[in-house]
């Protein structure tokens, strides 16, 4: 266990440092020069050299990498080019929206999902199957930002039962979540299903259910529970996806959270700020993705001496 | 069996679906008498409800909804061909070197795949839009170079399977360079799923690229675009609903069917396997 941990650990690292790194050369290659974005087109060139002295602009690249990294470790994300505050706190206001907006929808979504996953896949046979299928293929093909605007239609102009967009209360959550649940719910949905029909139709379960074990024990000691180390990855996988389309969600109802933060970023060309949202989100999966990785040694006996 | 109909089902309705799109990028002048940047209406009233000279309705601007539709439909498919192609040349590539010569390669390009996975899609497409300028050639760009690792994956799962095989090894033992036992002979073994793969990769592209086009990202203007419809009338919902519902269901069908596609395929290769 030791080992698997210290190699997890390891990995989880060096993808991190690729990551700072790519975000490094994707922020040095922009056209846009930083001290234009900061000072404006209209600085004398006197204020411009300046301002790239001042940010060590000029500065050979490794350095500057390295800078960057250590104040990365120091916890330092930048400064806005624009507003001119640290990108850090920026990220902080902005996080509780989007951490309400996807954990809730993730709940709704992972735990509906599941359930339908299962409900579906205990009626064996081709036609649940072929209906999963198509039901899912359909629901997840719908664009995101479609799906949004519909809710909003239906719920906000027609019905007038909830607010068309903002922040706020219960009310201002519903919609928004909503629209990210129903990709989740589908997407676990599929897998549950596919996953569990797999197993019930493996042969220890016919062993077991010659020997006369109960359908619902069958069910979830047997089925279940084999099941459950696929899904996991799959929810640790699956934030990377979600944060896509929180980003997407929080466009559609002008929900003040990171996904905006980073659109309303690019738009301005503010480059430390999109350069440190991306991170944070990287930061984030993985943290994610190791949380997974260690939680297998609980549901797994057998990662723990592999 | 039952696998095996059900997948020519899927690939049939999918084929159709696409065969229609195509044909509306293709014949795309000869559907709309309208040039889809104009403002076609005599006296601007507000976005008018279809009718029988504009059988989609026209948008906020007076423009014929019908003629950017079929026009965007050109957008969206030149897109997603182009960054599925991008996305097909370096997971292929990536896949072949990974699996035929392991080791240290197979870890490093391993080690690359985790690495894009790690990153949300549509942030890395946000930060890749913003450094090169948006146009025709850089957005699928970008969509393909966020998009290989599937197609990584899956080749090097299939070639890890094949490199061992008599023929293999017989092409070896003859001498045969590793140029060679690629491109003829494992290659051709990975190819059925990665046409599978490339069918969803479109889905996955002409999806990405409408999220683009929405943030404002995508292809610029004046290019029609599907998603770029929509995040510029949605205020209008209430009023003319049908200016966000028809590119909405335009986008929806294309990835519906490029998934069914894609569906059909798995479904006919996971038949002939067993």
């Amino acid at each position: 266990m030791a080992g698997y941990l210290a190699r997890r650990l390891l990995r989880a690292a060096t993808t991190l440092l690729g990551t700072t790194l790519i975000l490094f050369v994707l922020v040095r290659v922009v056209p846009a020069d930083p001290a234009v974005s900061i000072a404006g087109p209209k600085a004398d060139p006197a204020t411009l050299a300046a301002i790239r002295k001042d940010l060590g602009l000029d500065d050979p690249l490794p350095v500057q990498y390295g800078r960057y990294l250590w104040a990365l470790v120091h916890g330092d994300l930048g400064r806005s080019y624009v507003t001119g505050r640290g990108v850090a706190a920026l990220i902080g206001e902005r996080l509780p929206a989007t951490a309400l907006l996807a954990v809730t929808s993730l709940a709704i979504g992972f735990a509906l999902g599941v359930g339908v996953g299962l409900l579906t896949a205990a009626r064996q046979g081709s036609a649940a199957d072929l209906g999963v299928l198509l039901a899912t293929l359909v629901g997840l093909s719908i664009p995101t930002f479609f799906v949004g605007n519909l809710l909003i239609y239906l719920f906000g102009y027609r019905l007038r039962w909830l607010p068309l967009g903002g922040y706020g209360g219960v009310r201002h959550l519903l919609l928004p979540a909503a629209t990210l649940a129903f990709v989740e719910l589908l997407f676990y949905a599929r897998f549950v299903h596919t996953s569990v029909s797999g197993t019930l139709a493996s042969d220890y379960v016919r062993t077991a259910r010659a020997k006369g074990v109960r359908p619902l024990a069958l069910y979830l000691r047997h089925a279940l529970r084999n099941a459950l180390v696929p899904i996991v990855t799959l929810l640790g996988l699956d934030v990377a996806s979600l944060m896509s389309g929180v980003v997407l969600t929080e466009t559609v109802f002008n929900w003040p959270g990171l996904g905006r933060l980073a659109v309303q970023a690019v738009f301005s060309l503010d480059i430390p700020l999109v350069a440190g949202t991306v991170l944070f989100s990287a930061v984030l999966v993985l943290a994610c993705n190791l949380a997974v990785d260690l939680l297998y040694g609980v549901i797994d006996p057998r990662v723990q001496h592999g | 069996m039952g696998e095996g109909r059900r997948g020519r089902g899927l690939l049939i309705v999918g084929a159709l679906m696409v065969a229609a799109i195509v044909l509306l990028a293709l014949l795309a002048p000869y559907l709309t008498p309208y040039d889809p940047d104009a403002t076609v209406v005599a006296r601007y009233t507000g976005p008018a409800p279809p009718s029988a000279a504009h059988p989609l309705g026209t948008d906020t601007l007076g423009r014929d909804v019908w003629a950017r539709i079929v026009f965007g439909a050109r957008t969206s498919l030149a897109v997603a061909v182009l960054a599925m192609l991008v996305s097909l040349g370096i997971g292929v590539t990536v896949g072949l070197v990974a699996g035929y010569f392991g080791r240290w390669l197979d870890t490093a390009c391993m080690w690359i795949v985790d690495l894009v996975l790690t990153l949300p899609t549509l942030l890395l497409l946000i930060v890749l839009a913003t450094v090169l300028p948006p146009s025709l050639l850089t957005i699928p760009l970008v969509i393909g170079i966020v998009g290989w690792t599937t197609f990584a994956r899956t080749v090097r799962g299939e070639v890890l399977s094949l490199r061992e095989r008599d023929y293999v090894l017989a092409a070896r033992a003859l001498g045969a360079s590793h140029a060679w036992i690629i491109v003829r002979h494992l290659l051709p073994g990975a190819l059925p799923s990665v046409l599978a793969l490339a069918a969803l990769g479109m889905s996955g592209a002409i999806g990405l690229d409408a999220g683009l086009s929405y943030l404002g990202l995508g292809v610029p203007l004046p290019t029609p675009s599907w998603g770029r419809m929509i995040s510029e009338t949605q205020t209008y919902f209430a009023v003319a609903p049908w200016l966000v519902v028809v590119p909405g269901v335009a986008l929806s069908a294309a990835v519906i069917g490029f998934n069914l596609i894609g569906y059909g395929l798995l479904d006919l290769l996971g038949a002939s396997r067993t």
